[in-house]
């Protein structure tokens, strides 16, 4: 058994350093896609930070007063609930001051000047309106009727910050996921034919090896290992890529004035290491399968 | 040890290598299958360690019929026979040694194995002071025993040879044919193609000769015609 093994790391090593130029092609290749790949998560959760206060279809925010008596907040809310035809009052959602504090942890990461200065105690609370009608004229109307409560701070509408963003992020999206795609798969193709290559140049040793009576599987494990190896060291280069490109874009948005919403685009850490993992796993995953299938393909040589 | 019934092989749609051939080899026998290029020698050599399938007839070794073999089981038949080709197929870049022990290492046996029946097996073909040769430094006919010895370091039941005196001048596959002989004598059954009359006539074993893919003698210590 350990000879086996011991046999199949050896060929492997000899197999990388004897294909040195397409080996480092097909890493090359699959690092950029991996960090196309792992870039294009990062947006999507920067988006989704931006968006996090607009999910479930909630069109409008009303911010109530951090200081407003409980009546207060009952007035707000029987005053928006008074009109049934228009908001959905099923998906009437009241934020306290616990779970705004929580949203806002996720809004502005980037921006831990302004999150320090936020606490529990100080921050406003919210009512998400989801409206029944799409006539956004009515929806302003609302709006403007709702900022002249008592203890409401402010309205803000869907149609204003929300519908751009969303847009971008979508447009955004579609362009990262088909590059990244398209590059996976050019990657794939040029592990693919990393391993063909090595195969055709071990021809002869193939053939005796099949006719001493070695198994299939002898005989492809070491290219599936040159494969794998292949896509796992591109999955560390992209990991180093994306660690830098956050690294920098994290300080590069801690040096924007506070305010311009920009900070919800910072990613937490946590995730990128998440993100990083699954680079990990995908770029060794691509090795295995390109080189499975031209191992599989092309051991009849 | 060897049966072939009925064996047909065609290749593409109508190009018939071996027509309804049908022969029994005893265990411990030398047989020599002759005939002009095209005979349909080396397909019957090939359709014996399953490199290729019959399209009708049944192949049987040591009481198994190979067709009906797995695909995963293949490798394990082969392990119990010894290859040797007239090109020699030795990999360039490997010492003699290297080349022999191959065999052993890509079926797994562990490296004291290798350590000990590699030099006997160099030992038996003469090759015992040039094992850290590589083949290009070698002369035809040594290449060729160390082809036979990579084939035989296994002790296979079965030895297949196509043409393996075919690129050496008389003195040099007299040699070699006395090499197989050893072989043989020591229990293993040869099968040999060959289309060189001397050494078929010299050695005056069993042959069935081939014409356009048919049978067309089988003859116990028989010359080539």
């Amino acid at each position: 058994m350990w000879s086996r093994i011991a046999y199949a790391f050896r060929e492997t090593w000899a197999s990388f350093r004897r294909n040195l130029t397409l080996t480092a092609a097909a890493v090359v290749t699959s690092a950029i896609s991996l960090l196309l790949v792992g870039t294009t998560f990062l947006i999507q959760r920067g988006f989704d930070n931006l968006l996090v206060r607009w999910k479930g279809d909630v069109q409008m925010i009303v911010f109530v007063a951090s200081d407003a008596a409980p009546e207060q907040i009952a007035y707000i809310e029987n005053t928006i609930k008074s009109q049934p035809a228009v908001i959905d009052l099923e998906k009437l959602k009241y934020l306290d001051k616990a779970a705004s504090f929580e949203e806002a942890k996720v809004i502005f990461t980037g921006d831990p000047t302004l999150l320090s200065l936020l606490t529990p105690e100080t921050i406003p609370t919210q009512f998400k309106v989801v409206p029944l009608t799409g006539d956004a004229a009515l929806v302003r109307s609302l709006a403007e009727q709702y900022r002249g409560l008592p203890k409401v701070e402010g309205v803000s509408l869907a149609e204003d910050e929300f519908q751009i963003i969303s847009t971008l992020s979508g447009f955004v999206r579609t362009v990262t996921i088909v590059m990244s795609v398209v590059l996976l798969g050019v990657a794939v193709a040029l592990i693919w034919n990393t391993i063909r290559t090595a195969m055709f140049a071990r021809r002869r040793e193939i053939e005796v090896m099949k006719l001493v009576g070695a198994t299939n599987w002898f005989i492809r494990v070491p290219f599936m290992l040159e494969g794998l190896l292949q896509g796992l060291i591109g999955g560390v280069a992209s990991c180093g890529g994306l660690w830098a490109l956050n690294r920098a874009w994290t300080s590069g948005v801690a040096g924007f004035k506070p305010g311009t919403g920009i900070s919800a685009l910072v990613v937490p850490g946590s995730y990128v290491n998440g993100v990083m993992v699954m680079l990990l796993i995908i770029g060794a995953l691509a090795g295995a399968i390109g080189s499975g299938i031209a191992a599989s393909r092309f051991l009849d040589v | 040890m060897i049966r072939l019934d009925n064996v047909t092989k065609v290749y593409g749609t109508d190009s018939v290598a071996v027509r309804d051939v049908s022969f029994d080899i005893a265990k411990g026998d030398f047989v020599f299958l002759v005939g002009p290029s095209g005979s349909g020698k080396s397909t019957l050599l090939r359709l014996m360690n399953r490199q290729e399938r019959p399209e009708r007839g049944d192949v049987w070794i040591a009481g198994r019929n190979i067709n009906e073999l797995g695909d995963s089981r293949v490798p394990y038949l082969r392990r119990g026979m010894g290859n040797v080709f007239q090109d020699y197929k030795l990999l360039s870049n490997k010492t003699v040694f290297e080349n022999v022990a191959f065999a052993l290492e890509v079926i797994g046996k562990p490296r004291h194995v290798i350590r000990q029946q590699v030099p006997a097996v160099l030992e038996l073909v003469g090759l015992e002071d040039k094992h850290d040769r590589l083949p290009d430094q070698l002369s035809g006919g040594e290449q060729q025993r160390v082809s036979i010895a990579r084939a035989f370091v296994n002790r296979p039941l079965i030895l297949l040879a196509d043409e393996p005196t075919g690129n050496l001048d008389p003195a040099t596959g007299e040699g070699i044919m006395q090499l197989l002989d050893s072989i043989n004598r020591s229990g293993t059954t040869v099968v040999m193609a060959s289309h060189d009359h001397r050494i078929v006539n010299m050695m005056r074993k069993r042959v069935i000769q081939l014409d356009r893919g048919v049978l067309v003698r089988d003859q116990e210590r028989g010359v080539y015609e």
